[in-house]
């Protein structure tokens, strides 16, 4: 294993490091940073964490030791594909325009919604965002069945936005549990640039 | 061989402010002034304070001092005392006194040093219409230096970080990235040309944006320094009650910075100024992570984040860079309702 010895340097110099060593590095192979400025190993962390990678830190004293795999997305600089989800011809935008899914008994649409949100989430290809109208924003109230997978949806980076007017109209200002409030323009510009548009 | 002011602080990129969050921790806990000719208090961590003195005059007060950013003393007053009007700047008002703010320490530094900054400070207030009427100066090491500032505003002239508007567009009038090309510089990571850049934006008087903005019945606005983009954006969001939404691919970017940040030089306060935004903020799955990193970055002497009516946006923005031609003014987003997050990049 490839080891950098940091110790005595300070930050940003045993990130400048990592990046560079993390570029030779192979998939599946690690790394093992010495490490002594508790600060910088801080950053080295939640940079490595911002990669998906979770790297083990194990401490001697002052001195700390942070074995890390590469990054399996190289994600750091680069509007890779992956990053930028919109540059994907399959990129796609869900459009949730009331409470229930789909007409017939009220209380099926309501399970069917419910699972539906959930389901969202587990997809290989998520969306880019989450746009919920009319009936649609009472999904994403605290007291919504669904307002904590659209939360762990918002937590992946998947935009969910509420409409402004909508949330006006049915007096739910106080009640919103997760999503960016957004205008018409917003909203009409979002839809517009979608690779395209999911209605369930 | 003259002396260089970067070789007297910790090499590194590890900028001298306290971390937001323990700054806040810490003044809660005092109480706060309150009186009614108070216009602006601490509550709102805005640029400056304002006390009005009557109808047609209140007065804007403020400081700032900070570490050597530069090599070269002139140069270095010049951008700190830049960095200190700007408060001024940032609530509309206009500077009309100033007092030197120094620590330095003879044995360590040639006293002709010392006079270059106050040299490039003294410059510096009188470009902009304003006065140095006297200052303090401590022995210490590494040498310190900024101002006190007093300017005045008419009080319904005001303008705070506190009137955001929702469907208010969101102008910024320079470039961000003067923490990462210093720290380029630092380790050797970024071209000289670009490190000059930033150090010429530094310098530059956020004057004509408080003129404009008063012109253009700017809805609220502040300065970008220490907590980054993200931080002052999420702090005038926080005391407008408002939510912005910033498109990360037209916040303008000093060249050079992204690479800096691309080879891993990124400072440590660009890390606490993230833990201080985190949970406040929302990045899509599209905003590229040293993007993410870049509005973070701590700056020094930044531009005006301003929030304006979108119907005068466009006048606003024009005039801006007419007037400014060395710096660009861009619109990078808007304001919206409150929403649970305060900022939202994309």
């Amino acid at each position: 294993m490839k080891t950098l010895d940091t110790k005595g340097l300070k930050c940003p110099q045993p990130l400048i490091m990592l990046k560079e060593a993390l570029v030779d590095l192979k998939m599946g192979e690690e790394i093992r940073v010495e490490i002594d400025n508790d600060t910088s190993l801080k950053n080295l962390v939640t940079y490595l964490k911002d990669q998906g990678v979770e790297p083990q830190v194990s401490s001697a004293g002052a001195v700390h030791t942070l074995v890390s795999l590469k990054p399996e997305k190289d994600l750091a600089g680069s509007n890779t594909a992956i990053y930028c989800t919109t540059d994907l011809p399959t990129s796609y935008v869900v459009c949730i325009k009331g409470e229930r899914m789909g007409d017939g008994d009220p209380e099926l649409g309501s399970l069917l919604m419910e699972t539906f949100v959930d389901t969202l989430k587990l997809q290989e290809q998520l969306p880019t965002h989450v746009v919920l109208y009319n009936g649609g924003v009472k999904l994403a109230m605290k007291e919504s069945p669904v307002c904590s997978s659209l939360s762990e949806l918002e937590e992946l980076g998947i935009r969910i936005m509420l409409c402004s007017t909508c949330i006006d109209h049915y007096g739910l200002q106080f009640d919103i549990g997760v999503g960016m409030i957004s205008n018409m323009v917003v909203i009409t510009e979002t839809l517009a640039a979608a690779g395209h548009v999911i209605t369930p | 061989m003259k002396f260089d002011l970067l070789s007297t602080i910790e090499y590194g990129g590890c900028s001298a402010k306290l971390p937001p969050g323990l700054l806040s921790e810490v003044l809660s806990k005092l109480p706060i002034a309150t009186d009614p000719r108070l216009l602006v208090d601490v509550n709102t961590h805005d640029d400056a304070g304002v006390y009005k003195i009557n109808d047609e005059t209140a007065l804007i007060f403020t400081t700032d001092f900070f570490p050597p950013i530069c090599s070269d003393g002139y140069e270095f007053g010049e951008i700190a005392a830049a960095n200190s009007l700007s408060d001024v700047y940032a609530m509309g008002g206009t500077p009309l006194l100033a007092l030197n703010l120094m620590m330095f320490s003879q044995e360590k530094i040639p006293l002709d040093v010392f006079g270059e900054i106050l040299k490039g400070g003294q410059d510096k207030v009188s470009e902009a219409g304003a006065l140095i009427v006297g200052g303090h100066t401590i022995d210490d090491h590494p040498p310190k230096y900024g101002l006190a500032v007093v300017g005045t505003v008419h009080p319904d002239r005001l303008i705070t970080n506190a009137g955001a508007l929702p469907n208010d567009i969101l102008v910024l009038t320079k470039s961000i990235g003067t923490g990462a090309l210093v720290s380029g510089e630092k380790n050797g990571l970024c071209e000289h040309e670009d490190y000059r850049r930033a150090l010429k934006q530094m310098k530059h008087l956020n004057r004509h944006g408080a003129s404009l903005a008063d012109k253009y019945g700017v809805n609220s606005m502040t300065d970008i320094t220490g907590f980054g983009l993200a931080g002052h954006a999420m702090k005038m969001a926080e005391a407008s009650g408002v939510s912005f939404r910033m498109r990360t691919q037209q916040i303008p970017l000093l060249p050079g910075a992204y690479e800096v940040y691309e080879k891993g030089s990124i400072p440590g306060a660009t890390f606490r100024n993230l833990e201080f935004t985190d949970e406040h903020m929302h990045c899509t799955r599209g905003v590229d992570y040293n993007m993410k990193m870049l509005v973070h970055d701590a700056q020094t002497s930044g531009g005006l984040l301003m929030t304006v009516n979108p119907d005068h946006a466009g006048l606003l923005l024009e005039e801006l860079n007419r007037l400014d031609p060395g710096i660009s003014a861009v619109e990078i987003g808007e304001v919206l309702p409150e929403s649970p997050r305060r900022i939202y990049f994309e």
